[in-house]
């Protein structure tokens, strides 16, 4: 199994490269079973990382490319007279996929965002009056251009919760932009990419995750973080229940990635950035742009003994 | 720290506050000190000055007790002790950088006003001290900020907390056991205390009559005896040199002869104040069960150490107890003592009445007679009198103070061949009719004769009863004449004014609180806290407080401190000494750092010990985070390789310059 998430990054790091701690930190909130938020600029990668990691995963892939004028039905489905056989007759919408890539989700409006953000939560759709099953795995990935960018709609802080990890890319380094240029066009890389794994071995590298050993010792460590984010009158509000499951669930997903079959606080503290950051606002800072500076103080200021 | 505005005001405050009571006691130049430190305070408030650095504050503190030192006359007692905490205070506010500091100013400030209390503890001083009390608690509160810039809510807040503390107060004050001191300070007092001496001039006790000063008092179980029979001893005067009385070496060392008590006692309890003298005052004849007490040959109660305190004791007399009636021949030559020559007419005339009258009760009885009779005029303005002081005063002047006429009657008697000596003390006192107990005050200072008599041991006798009885029998102020005002020297002393209804009124009230705070406060120690608590709780009960208390105590403990939850984690303590040892090589970890992050960063700069340093580390995590059996002897041994793989380095490595 171990093998596996070693090719796999590989594999990964190969398509995008000199980003091997944003890939990781994919890999590990799709293992842990989350929805990953992707964040940044036009150009920066976002759509093939996420392609890659389908590939890679040897998911089903959807692509929905969120724009102002997008209906929850385009999302999920429509039912569509069929006047062969009298009925209506469901059609599937993209969101019945495996993984699916929202694309610069917060160009939509709310009503549309809603839709995919349920069901992200629920795994399961409700299109007039009839529940249908997402497949399993179900996994979402978004992308969105910073708020501040013009025609968006920002993602309410209930909707950014739901979301295990928020990443962004950032520039490449100056070596891997010049391979990048002189090497082949990234997307002309995808199709040759072999899956790595199958349905199967997804599934126990989940459960495998589960299994990961949290102690006492650790577990006191991640309440000190959450508690501290409580009280801390530099933040606006703290860290939901949910909040703290996620950093416990991606900790374990670094862990087994670092090939460890228990946690130990740096692996808390290699995901508490891309985990706490969109769920924290500084109180000082209306905007809500500041949650990095507020993690970064947690991983000096918290004791970890 | 920036201290806050209302802290740093409070703070001041306080500190004027706490400088008052104390400022008797205190070099002058404390006050100048203060100036400087606050003004440099408040400057640096207003950013127009910097915090002195360490030189210019070790300097300040060496400056400041060098002058302490040499202020203090170079000897080191009570005042200097408290100059020098007092100058600590002041010196403390120029290092006001971390909240820790602002603490400790607190504290000092605290203690300050406890060794106030050392100096005088008198009921206006005590009430007084609830204001710096309240001011530094106030500055408490201000120093936490977040009470923005009035000063009004950290005060309100500073009188809630003192409110909310009067009932625990007043119940460690009834129950906190009292402890001796486990050492003191001399209190040296520079000033001498207005009181009786050790060695008595006639004119002495005369200037003593001036001093409306209190002495002590008294209160009686029961009805209290005649004015008349208020006689206090202090101590006996035996030696004459012609001049001056002074005390015997045998009264003074001396224990006092056995004696059985006789008929009914006077029970009463004495407040005495502060005399820096080891003797007690008493009525005829005592006996006191206060610690450290004995009664000496002369009758006396004579205390181990001087009263330098106010001190509270319970005495027994019995009036009709007969003393020493047979006289050891050493005391007898003792109380025959006269100088070789002088005073040649009184001389003759004892022996005269010697023969006159062979009885020593009736020698007595005809010289009170000539006392009454003839012309001898009780004064506070004694003539002054040549050598032949005795003589002088006797056959020519015959004006004089009671330690006139007790003088010359003492040395006519043992002229006589009687043995006889001289009885300082002070007889009488004010009644305060609203409390019922006596004030003595230094001008009831009184002197009277005591002779020996073969059978009927030492008997009393008052000749100045005889020339002025409305001194015995009144008080001083009724046996002066008109022409001597009382107490001419303290135009201020309100018992000038006795005769001014309600001011004596007022008087006596505010009296009768004084006694109440010195008996029931300052006097409650530990005689009386156990006697308290035994009518409290009588019998089984007695054990039942303590352990109660204990119990209450260990139980808050427990609840407060949880020793439980605080599991010794002995895994977690071999890695705080790894932390430690790695501390001595220059590596410290930030709190937000993890053991493995720790460990790598430790393995990169000190790469001779990282095979060691990545043993213990993952040693540790495993046994901390992977569930493994804790084995803090593993570890300790693994830690011991790090340090000796460390050893042989000093210090922080340091990187050669490029």
């Amino acid at each position: 199994m171990r093998a596996l998430l070693d090719a796999s990054l590989e594999s990964i790091n190969e398509v995008l490269l000199g980003k091997k701690y944003q890939v990781r930190l994919a890999l590990a909130c799709l293992i842990a079973g989350g929805h990953l938020l992707i964040e940044d600029l036009p150009g920066m990668g976002k759509t093939t990382l996420s392609q890659t990691l389908a590939r890679v995963l040897g998911l089903s892939f959807q692509r929905i490319q969120f724009t102002s004028d997008l209906l929850p039905s385009d999302i999920l489905g429509t039912s569509v007279f069929d006047k062969d056989s009298g009925h209506f007759e469901f059609h599937q919408g993209p969101i019945f996929a495996e993984l699916v890539l929202a694309d610069e989700i917060n160009r939509a409006t709310p009503k549309s965002q809603s839709a995919l953000l349920e069901a992200m939560e629920e795994g399961q759709v409700t299109i007039e009056g009839a529940t249908r099953p997402l497949p399993s795995p179900f996994f979402v990935i978004a992308t969105q251009n910073p708020s501040h960018h013009s025609g968006t709609f920002a993602l309410p802080e209930s909707q950014l919760d739901r979301f295990l990890m928020r990443l962004s890319l950032g520039y490449p380094a100056h070596a891997a932009e010049k391979a990048l240029l002189m090497g082949e066009a990234r997307r002309e890389l995808l199709p040759r990419l072999p899956a790595v794994f199958d349905h199967a071995q997804l599934q126990a590298v989940q459960a495998e995750v589960r299994a990961v050993r949290v102690t006492d010792a650790l577990v006191d460590y991640v309440l000190r973080l959450v508690e501290a984010t409580r009280n801390q009158p530099q933040f606006a509000w703290g860290l939901s229940p949910r909040g703290s499951l996620a950093l416990v669930a991606a900790a374990r997903a670094w862990a087994l990635l670092a090939g460890r079959t228990y946690v130990i606080p740096e692996d808390v503290q290699a995901v508490l950035p891309a985990v706490a950051s969109h769920r924290l606002r500084e109180r000082a800072d209306t905007a809500g742009q500041g949650g990095a500076a507020l993690v970064q103080w947690l991983l000096h200021e918290v004791p970890v003994l | 720290m920036n201290v806050p505005r209302a802290g740093l005001t409070w703070l001041l405050i306080g500190q004027a506050l706490l400088l008052v009571p104390l400022w008797w006691q205190l070099p002058p130049w404390l006050l100048l000190f203060w100036l400087v430190c606050s003004a440099w305070r408040i400057q640096v408030y207003r950013m127009r000055a910097r915090v002195p650095g360490r030189g210019l504050r070790t300097a300040m503190v060496v400056l400041a007790a060098v002058a302490v030192f040499f202020s203090s006359g170079r000897s080191f007692g009570l005042e200097t002790a408290a100059a020098l905490v007092v100058a600590a205070f002041l010196l403390k506010l120029l290092e006001l950088n971390t909240r820790r500091d602002a603490w400790v100013l607190l504290l000092l400030g605290l203690f300050c006003q406890v060794v106030a209390y050392l100096f005088d503890a008198s009921l206006p001083w005590a009430l007084y001290s609830v204001l710096p009390l309240a001011a530094l608690l106030a500055a408490m509160v201000g120093l936490q900020g977040g009470q923005g810039e009035r000063l009004g809510p950290p005060l309100r807040r500073a009188a809630g907390l003192l409110l909310q503390a009067v009932p625990l107060a007043l119940l460690l004050f009834v129950c906190f056991p009292r402890i001796a001191p486990l050492w003191s300070l001399p209190l040296n007092s520079g000033q001498a205390r207005t009181g009786l001496a050790d060695v008595v001039a006639p004119g002495d006790i005369a200037t003593l009559a001036q001093s409306p000063e209190l002495a002590f008092r008294v209160s009686f179980d029961g009805p209290p005896p005649a004015r008349r029979q208020l006689y206090w001893r202090a101590f006996t005067l035996e030696r004459f040199d012609g001049r001056r009385w002074q005390q015997g070496g045998l009264s003074r060392f001396q224990a006092v002869q056995p004696w059985q008590p006789v008929g009914e006692p006077w029970r009463y309890r004495v407040i005495q104040e502060p005399t820096d003298k080891p003797w007690l005052f008493a009525l005829d004849v005592a006996r006191s069960t206060a610690p450290d007490v004995q009664q000496t040959q002369d009758y006396r109660l004579q205390r181990r150490r001087p009263v330098d305190q106010p001190l509270y004791y319970s005495v027994e007399s019995w009036p009709q107890v007969v003393r020493d009636p047979q006289l050891a021949p050493a005391l007898r030559q003792q109380n025959l003592q006269l100088p070789a020559t002088g005073d040649p007419r009184m001389r003759a005339w004892a022996s005269d009445m010697a023969r006159r009258y062979p009885e020593s009760e009736a020698l007595v009885a005809a010289m009170l007679q000539r006392y009454h009779e003839q012309d001898y005029h009780y004064s506070l303005r004694p003539a002054t009198l040549g050598s032949d002081s005795i003589d002088g005063f006797f056959f020519d002047t015959r004006r004089g103070f009671c330690a006139h006429f007790a003088g010359a009657m003492t040395f006519a008697l043992r002229a006589a061949g009687i043995p006889a000596r001289m009885v300082v003390g002070y007889q009488g006192g004010e009644l305060n009719p609203a409390g019922n107990y006596f004030t003595v005050r230094q001008y009831d200072a009184h002197a009277w004769v005591e002779y020996w008599r073969q059978g009927q041991g030492w008997r009393s006798v008052d000749p100045t009863f005889a020339v002025a009885p409305q001194r015995i029998d009144q008080g001083l102020a009724e046996a002066l004449g008109a022409d001597e005002p009382f107490l001419q020297g303290s135009p201020f002393s309100m018992l000038r004014y006795r005769d001014l209804a309600w001011l004596n009124t007022l008087r006596l009230g505010w009296e009768n609180l004084n006694y109440g705070w010195e008996r029931w406060v300052l006097g409650y120690q530990q005689a009386q806290q156990s006697e308290l608590l035994l009518r409290w709780f009588k019998g089984w009960a007695i054990w039942v407080l303590p352990t109660a208390g204990t119990l209450t105590v260990l139980l808050l403990g427990l609840a407060v401190l949880r020793p439980w939850r605080r599991q010794v984690d002995r895994v977690l303590r071999q890695f705080l000494r790894f932390e430690r040892l790695l501390g001595w090589h220059g590596l410290t970890r930030a709190p937000g750092e993890g053991p493995h992050a720790f460990a790598e960063r430790a393995a990169q700069q000190l790469p001779g010990s990282a095979q060691a340093i990545h043993t213990f580390a993952q040693a540790y995590t495993r046994q901390r985070y992977a569930g493994e059996a804790a084995a803090p002897a593993t570890l300790a041994v693994q830690l011991n390789d790090v340090r000796r793989s460390l050893a042989g380095r000093t210090g922080p490595q340091r990187k050669p310059l490029p």
